[in-house]
């Protein structure tokens, strides 16, 4: 992240660094009042089945559409739920032409308890897209070598997580996420799923991370509109600091209060 | 050329459907109702998408599996 920069992905400026699912919500209209106040350009969305006898989707996609024109924002359709490299590839193909956008938040799942991603099919799949003119967000595990090569892939968006999905266990591991950081400076790293608390967006920030991906935080918030101001708040403030620069810590005390000159109590 | 009829069974989102020499196009119609075939939705034959330009000429065979997809809130 550079002074003065906006986000950017795959060379689109993007006025916010918060990039807001749109799903869980108590109901439609408080989903889109939590993404206007979240101030979000970016909502992640999905495909499903949907039988002949169930209208609630069309309902949703017109929320959803309706939220995106109104804020100018950007559509990112995920392959959540899908397990090989060939669904997660078919799957961003059916998304493109519905949404028409290149964009694709890809997600390949290896296993079912902790929905972790699957680095090989991760990989696989990246590949495949890429070369087929998608520009890939993959969502990974805080594993230095796999964003490597997702990098060397060509990916210039990587989103690792900081704990699995919708558990709001935070920043599992900060180590990694920062060397992850500090050996790709050069690329878009979007802190990615897991997040519970506004101070874990901040964190993510202050380590120097471009954007922060979250869903379930604002929206099982008992108040999901003043929860996402909070996130945007908090992703404003870790922003800031990472760019004023924190200062080192030290091992020992030192007073803040100058010394000369003191009282008599110490003479 | 005559074509003969013959009756395919397949599946179309996991419902089991039967009808005479169906494409994607026709199958829709079969399945999905009037107003959700004025919807967004994208199509997969056998786990391959398949464009919309191309629901006319892609011809079912026995056993096909479709998967209709519509956009739906995700995370």
């Amino acid at each position: 992240m550079t002074l003065s920069t906006k986000l950017m992905i795959y060379g689109q400026a993007v006025d916010s660094r918060l990039l807001i699912g749109s799903a869980l919500y108590p109901s439609p209209e408080i989903m889109k009042q939590a993404i206007l106040a979240s101030g979000a350009k970016v909502v992640t969305l999905s495909l499903k089945r949907q039988n002949p006898a169930q209208q609630s989707g069309a309902k949703i996609w017109q929320y959803i559409q309706d939220l995106v024109k109104e804020t100018q924002g950007f559509l990112l359709p995920n392959t959540a739920g899908c397990k090989t490299a060939k669904e997660a590839v078919t799957l961003a193909k059916m998304s493109r032409e519905i949404f028409q956008t290149d964009w694709i938040k890809l997600e390949v799942i290896g296993d079912d308890y902790n929905l972790q991603p699957d680095p090989i099919e991760l990989l696989k799949a990246s590949e495949q897209l890429l070369n087929e003119g998608f520009k890939v967000l993959p969502y990974c595990t805080d594993d230095l070598v796999v964003c490597q090569r997702l990098y060397d892939l060509g990916c210039q968006v990587i989103m690792p997580w900081a704990s699995p999905i919708g558990t709001g266990k935070g920043l599992m591991n900060p180590y990694n996420l920062a060397t992850i950081r500090s050996r790709l400076p050069d690329v878009t790293l979007i802190l990615d799923a897991g997040i519970g608390k506004p101070s874990d967006a901040c964190l993510a920030m202050e380590m120097g991370y471009d954007a922060v991906l979250l869903n379930s935080a604002i929206a099982l918030a008992d108040n999901p509109m003043l929860m996402a101001k909070a996130f945007a708040q908090a992703i404003v403030a870790g922003e800031q600091g990472y760019m004023a620069g924190v200062m080192q810590q030290r091992q020992t005390a030192h007073p803040s209060t100058p010394t000369l000159e003191t009282p008599f109590w110490h003479q | 050329m005559n074509t003969k009829a013959t009756n395919v069974t397949y599946f179309i989102n996991g419902q089991g459907i039967t009808s005479i020499n169906p494409d994607i196009s026709m199958a829709l119609q079969y399945y999905l109702t009037s107003e959700q075939q004025q919807q967004s939705f994208a199509v997969a034959l056998n786990g391959d998408f398949v464009g919309k330009a191309y629901y006319q000429k892609t011809i079912i065979n026995p056993g096909d599996s479709i998967d209709v997809l519509f956009p739906i809130q995700g995370g």
